[in-house]
């Protein structure tokens, strides 16, 4: 029996919001709707950010779980069934309140709404598409709702859902199937899959719905993402990029977010507390690898293999494939092809499609580029302009390596930080090579 | 030939007014320059011209660049005319000037090679970046009166682009953004477009008017205390990066933040 007593909805806010921080996602882009006039609020493509916290990542969302109770038991989760922690649920009116006076102060852009699993998922479902009607038809809310869908909720509510909301989202959790049975024993790989592949389903046929009849009401129109939990099992970075990208091609993702573990609990199953903190610089290259397979056409295959699982530390990973594949190298800037120009360090996507405009009107020089804005201290060892290197330089994996170290390239403060370490009976002996390459993808 | 410059007062009909009389004037680069009343620096072997401010001179030279330079261009010469810098107006009229000389006047804001068109592009630029922060800092509080108001103090004139974003957001509030740096406010008021207005009252009704600013509605400050709690304890403790937040969110949008005061 519990003794439920009455706490104020700014503890609930606390307790909620405490719990909620941990899911990565924040984002309020995908989406552009202006108001009809007769509610509040409206979305814009690119998303709106509302402010900073300390840690450095955006508040762009009111990110909030319904309830922090949960009948399962995931290893690594702060809510865990297990765990004797505060718990508290708001009520849908409580939600609707909060979100609407947040909103109208220009607190933040929408609801980010997740969930513990209140008596059963589809219980816990129900609850969350009662808060979005609320939202949506009460109080005409018209701005940007981020939901994610619980695992194992039916098909039906899945699909109610998804008309009310912008994006939806479900929480991939761990990179394999081995790793999510040891640290999430309720959670299956098919529970996750199932209903990524309803929404994947749901917005195809909206497509063609809303082509016919241009007013027909929109399914998840911002797409859906996911997210993973790095450094809590041993996965390489190889495992995680295949999964990444097999992700983006079979069921077109818009977002694979990764989250750097955080401990939160002490379990067997977890890897050891060390002092180092949350595997950020990992985290880093993970997001840097994402970037290169949604806007650089790369393949997870070619920035890393069997025999190296794992991202370079000094160098980005579109860095270290330039150096590893100098046979391709230099690239003349005034004849490559585009794909061909995204493949250079220090070019982003925008300048090598400034490149290619400018030069219809005439050869680019190295002060061009510089103008056009490609970061030259590190395109110059792999780029000619009609011909010329900026400098005499070799092309050489030794020699380039050892100019780009010394060029001042701010380094990543776990590098810096690296040292001689004293051994201890803690250190985490899990993570060994021969353990990562037996452990099989998706 | 001595050099003719434009004195015109800092706001965009002056400076359109004075790009109009250049034009009219029939002035070729080199021979006219636009200077604003308060940021003047005497030059010697030039004669001085009072520009005569119209709407209607505005709206033709207006209408001039919507027609000849495009869009686009129109968009970054208005936002350059809002910025906060002494050489906006001349950086303007040359970009003008400039344009006539072109064959297809629409590609005018490719032309970065021209210092006065990468003068207006840069100064675009940083006008519309500043509205885009503001856009996303703003906080609204909710006056006793039922009124959502919005203090900010920014460096350029940036009440014109960011009003019509809240209108669509807000079309059911009563709501108002004041420009202390510049004394004007956006004004809007429930279903209806919303107004731009300067400042009118003399310093004895001040007082009065910024005690009226104070008076908070009822639920205010609990909802204050609620945002400043949700955005303490969204952050990580483990990955705490103070450095990384500056980037995003500079000091000095902060004094009109709740979350930060």
């Amino acid at each position: 029996m519990r003794i439920q007593e009455s706490m104020s909805v700014y503890d609930k806010l606390n307790i909620l919001t405490d719990a909620a921080k941990y899911d990565v996602a924040c984002t309020s882009s995908g989406v552009s709707r202006s108001n009809d006039g007769t509610g509040i609020g409206n979305c814009k493509l690119a998303g709106i950010c509302h402010s900073f916290s300390s840690d450095g990542r955006c508040i762009s969302l009111l990110k909030i779980l319904f309830t922090n109770e949960c009948i399962y038991d995931c290893k690594y989760c702060i809510n865990r069934r297990s765990n004797d922690v505060k718990r508290a649920s708001f009520t849908p009116d409580e939600i609707c309140t909060l979100m609407m006076e947040f909103y109208r102060r220009n607190y933040i852009e929408g609801l980010f709404l997740s969930s513990g699993v209140l008596k059963s998922p589809d219980y816990t479902m129900e609850l969350i598409y009662a808060t979005l009607y609320k939202l949506r038809h009460e109080h005409n809310f018209q701005g940007y709702i981020h939901v994610k869908a619980i695992p194992g909720a039916s098909q039906e509510l899945i699909q109610r859902v998804g008309f009310l909301t912008d994006r939806m989202s479900v929480n991939l959790e761990l990179p394999t199937a081995e790793s999510l049975k040891l640290l999430a024993p309720n959670k299956t790989r098919k529970n996750i899959l199932t209903p990524m592949r309803l929404v994947q389903d749901g917005m195809a046929r909206n497509k063609q719905e809303v082509a016919l009849y241009r007013n027909s009401p929109r399914f998840v129109p911002a797409g859906q993402s996911t997210q993973m939990i790095i450094g809590a099992t041993p996965e390489t970075d190889y495992q995680i990029m295949q999964v990444a990208e097999s992700l983006y091609q079979k069921f077109e993702l818009k977002r694979v977010f990764y989250s750097a573990f955080v401990h939160v609990n002490e379990d067997t199953n977890l890897p050891a507390r060390t002092d180092e903190g949350p595997p950020l610089l990992r985290e880093h290259r993970l997001y840097q690898a994402d970037w290169l397979l949604r806007y650089y056409h790369f393949q997870a295959d070619e920035l890393l293999s069997e025999k190296n699982p794992n991202f370079n530390v000094l160098f980005d990973p579109k860095c270290n494939w330039a150096l590893k594949h100098l046979e391709e190298f230099p690239v003349e800037v005034n004849r490559a092809d585009y794909k061909r120009l995204l493949r250079v360090p220090g070019i982003g996507y925008k300048s090598a499609g400034r490149i290619v405009r400018a030069r219809r009107f005439g050869n680019l020089d190295f002060a061009d580029l510089k103008k056009i804005g490609v970061v030259l201290k590190r395109a110059l060892y792999f780029i000619t302009c009609s011909g010329r290197m900026m400098y005499p330089t070799k092309i050489e994996e030794d020699y380039i390596t050892r100019n780009l170290l010394n060029a001042g390239e701010k380094l990543p403060q776990e590098v810096v930080n690296m040292g001689y370490r004293q051994l201890s009976l803690f250190d985490d002996v899990r993570f060994d090579a021969d353990k990562v390459i037996r452990q099989s993808g998706m | 030939m001595m050099k003719t410059v434009y004195v015109c007062t800092d706001s965009v009909t002056g400076i359109f007014s004075a790009v109009y009389d250049a034009w009219k004037a029939q002035k070729a680069e080199g021979e006219c320059e636009i200077a604003l009343c308060g940021f003047m620096e005497q030059q010697l072997f030039c004669n001085y011209a009072e520009v005569e401010e119209t709407e209607k001179k505005a709206a033709a030279v207006e209408h001039m660049i919507r027609k000849h330079m495009g869009t686009l261009a129109w968009h970054d010469i208005y936002q350059a005319a809002l910025s906060a810098d002494a050489g906006k107006g001349d950086a303007v009229l040359g970009t003008c000037l400039a344009a006539r000389k072109l064959k297809d006047g629409k590609k005018i804001m490719e032309h970065l090679g021209h210092p006065k068109v990468r003068k207006v592009f840069e100064l675009s630029r940083r006008v519309g970046n500043e509205s885009h922060f503001l856009v996303e800092f703003i906080r609204f509080r909710e006056l006793e009166s039922g009124v959502m108001y919005a203090p900010i103090t920014p460096k350029s004139h940036v009440l014109t682009c960011i009003a019509p974003h809240f209108t669509d957001r807000f079309p059911l509030e009563n709501w108002m953004i004041h420009d202390k740096t510049h004394r004007a406010f956006a004004v809007h008021e429930a279903r209806k477009k919303w107004v731009l207005v300067q400042e009118a009252y003399d310093e004895t009704q001040k007082a009065g008017y910024n005690e009226y600013f104070q008076r908070l509605s009822e639920k205010e400050i609990e909802y204050e205390e609620l945002f400043k709690s949700f955005c303490k304890t969204i952050a990580i403790k483990e990955r705490e990066n103070p450095v990384c937040q500056r980037g995003h969110l500079p000091l000095w949008y902060r004094p009109n933040m709740v979350e930060f005061s």
